[in-house]
């Protein structure tokens, strides 16, 4: 039998729908490699192996007697923990919230359980989806399986941790400001922010209301497009969601990328700011193989980095501070001072200042969606560096800022990162596959060509 | 236009105007940080490209339903 570490979503679905695989042995396998290896790690804030092993038991029972529910069934899986699994605490990783029992789950947990997934525990984030990596909380931060020296990314931290470690196949994360594909850079998983709405975020914590999605964290793309396709759909109690009929997500895979035209915001990365060279020598040599696959390749012009950035933070910050203000005068100090800080930005953001980045959100979303008359995805660098030290304060704060993720949270637009290599230190490095809304079918299609034309995916970190 | 610098006691004024009376000096001082980092965003965003009619990304919209 292969590692079950290192099993797919797609592979074990095949192998427990056809009996070859116990639902109980899968996890039971996962359980003992969580046990020895997550004190290394930091992923899990609450590790539930008991549930594990009791989804798992009703799982085998029901695909023994021929019931299967589909390709999670009995597959095993984590939430970030933001997002509610009824009857367990959601603590954001705060101290604030130690004590905050979920009543219901959230809608992406109800759609897993129903599905028949196995629920492995709650994972690691930075405190409130905004304030880490930091050592001044009640749970550790999560560490990067390639280097535990190094920063895993956030805020989804866990659930990057723990895909790219063999801990688990697939991850719920959430994406404000670039917190699913922060961590599937850092880590070398695949990571999706969808578009806005397709995802429900009920029963998800709220960083900033019209900028949060859900995502999915893989170590795949097709796996990827496999939990997208579960957890997407409509949801009357979220304000948020799109009437939009969800397409399926795995409808364009392997269909390859010749003729599909591909514009590269470069300016991005070289010009507005410089990307370390081995990233910027990656997503070069990424797009190099596409256009060998047959795409076209062109560089296209968007509005500068800073202002898209301006725009994502000015929202994100006001909105955030009408959640946080409440605490913020009465328990400041229970805070880690990472998010104290950030979130303490939206405290004195004038009213006039929030409208117009919003109004500027729309002008600004128009134009970019106007450039997909003349293309079909748009690519571009996730993180510019490497993962840095994750007790170096100062590489932490220089390269926080150094992403363009918080773009694609503007337009709402779906943006899914994936590994382009590594860099000489052996970290993964990244780049962001950006559609129209709702193209998220399209998207996973580009990435999986470039997937399989290369062997990124092949590469497992040093956990042992 | 140049925003004039917000001093420590200036900030301290504003955060217990809006009731945050228990920050510590610390917390004070993550205040003036974080406001002077929103003071900078505030002044990357390109306002003067914004026409008077331009709309919020979101607007106030009622559900068909409410018009029952």
């Amino acid at each position: 039998m292969t590692d079950l570490s290192w099993l797919t979503v797609a592979e074990a679905a095949g192998l427990l729908r056809a009996r070859k695989l116990s639902p109980v042995e899968y996890a039971k396998a996962l359980i003992d490699r969580i046990e020895r290896h997550d004190a290394k790690l930091n992923a899990f804030v609450r590790f539930t192996p008991d549930l594990a092993l009791e989804d798992a038991r009703r799982a085998e029972a029901e695909i023994m007697r021929g019931a299967w529910r589909g390709p999670f069934h009995g597959v095993p899986y984590g939430l970030k923990d933001i997002v509610d699994y009824a009857g367990l605490p959601t603590t954001a990783h705060s101290k604030i919230l130690q004590a905050n029992v979920a009543a219901a789950d959230a809608a992406v947990t109800q759609k897993l359980r129903a599905a028949g997934g196995v629920f492995m525990g709650k994972l690691s984030t930075h405190e409130f989806a905004i304030g880490g990596p930091s050592f001044d909380l009640p749970w550790p931060p999560a560490r990067n399986p390639w280097n535990r020296d190094h920063f895993c990314g956030g805020s989804s931290s866990g659930s990057g941790a723990a895909t790219a470690a063999g801990f688990l196949p697939a991850a719920i994360g959430t994406d404000t400001g670039g917190s699913v594909r922060n961590p599937a850079s850092m880590c070398g998983v695949a990571g999706i922010k969808p578009t806005y709405g397709l995802v429900s975020r009920r029963g998800v914590l709220p960083l900033a209301f019209s900028l949060d999605h859900v995502g999915a964290l893989t170590r795949t793309v097709e796996d990827n497009a496999l939990m997208l396709d579960l957890i997407a759909g409509h949801d009357s109690l979220d304000p948020g969601s799109s009437a939009h009929a969800k397409s399926g997500c795995t409808a364009e895979l392997g269909r390859g990328v010749e003729g599909l035209r591909i514009g590269v915001i470069r300016h991005f990365y070289t010009r507005d700011m410089e990307a370390d060279p081995e990233m910027t020598a990656g997503i070069d040599a990424a797009m190099r193989k596409l256009a060998d696959l047959g795409a076209e390749v062109r560089e296209i012009e968007t509005a500068p980095l800073g202002e898209w950035v301006a725009c994502n933070r000015t929202i994100l910050t006001s909105e955030a501070f009408a959640v946080h203000e409440k605490w913020m005068r009465e328990r400041p100090q229970d805070y880690g001072a990472l998010a104290r800080e950030r979130l303490m930005a939206g405290a004195f953001v004038r009213a006039s200042d929030y409208v117009n980045a919003t109004r500027l959100r729309r002008t600004m979303t128009d134009k970019f969606h106007a450039l997909f008359s003349g293309i079909d995805v748009a690519v571009t660098a996730s993180s510019m560096d490497p993962a840095c030290r994750i007790d170096d304060p100062k590489a932490i704060e220089y390269t926080y800022a150094r992403q363009a993720r918080a773009p694609f949270n503007v337009t709402g637009s779906p943006a899914l990162s994936v590994p382009v290599g590594f860099s000489k230190a052996g970290l993964p490095l990244a780049m962001q596959i950006v559609g129209k809304p709702f193209s998220e079918a399209l998207v996973y299609r580009v990435a999986h060509a470039y997937e399989q034309a290369t062997q990124w995916v092949k590469r497992h970190p040093p956990v042992e | 236009m140049e925003e004039p610098s917000l001093t420590f006691d200036e900030v301290k004024r504003m955060a217990e105007g809006i009731g945050m009376t228990r920050l510590t000096d610390e917390h004070l001082q993550q205040l003036l940080r974080a406001t002077r980092v929103a003071q900078a965003r505030r002044a990357a965003l390109p306002v003067a490209t914004l026409g008077p009619a331009d709309e919020p990304a979101h607007v106030f919209r009622l559900a068909a339903e409410d018009s029952r």
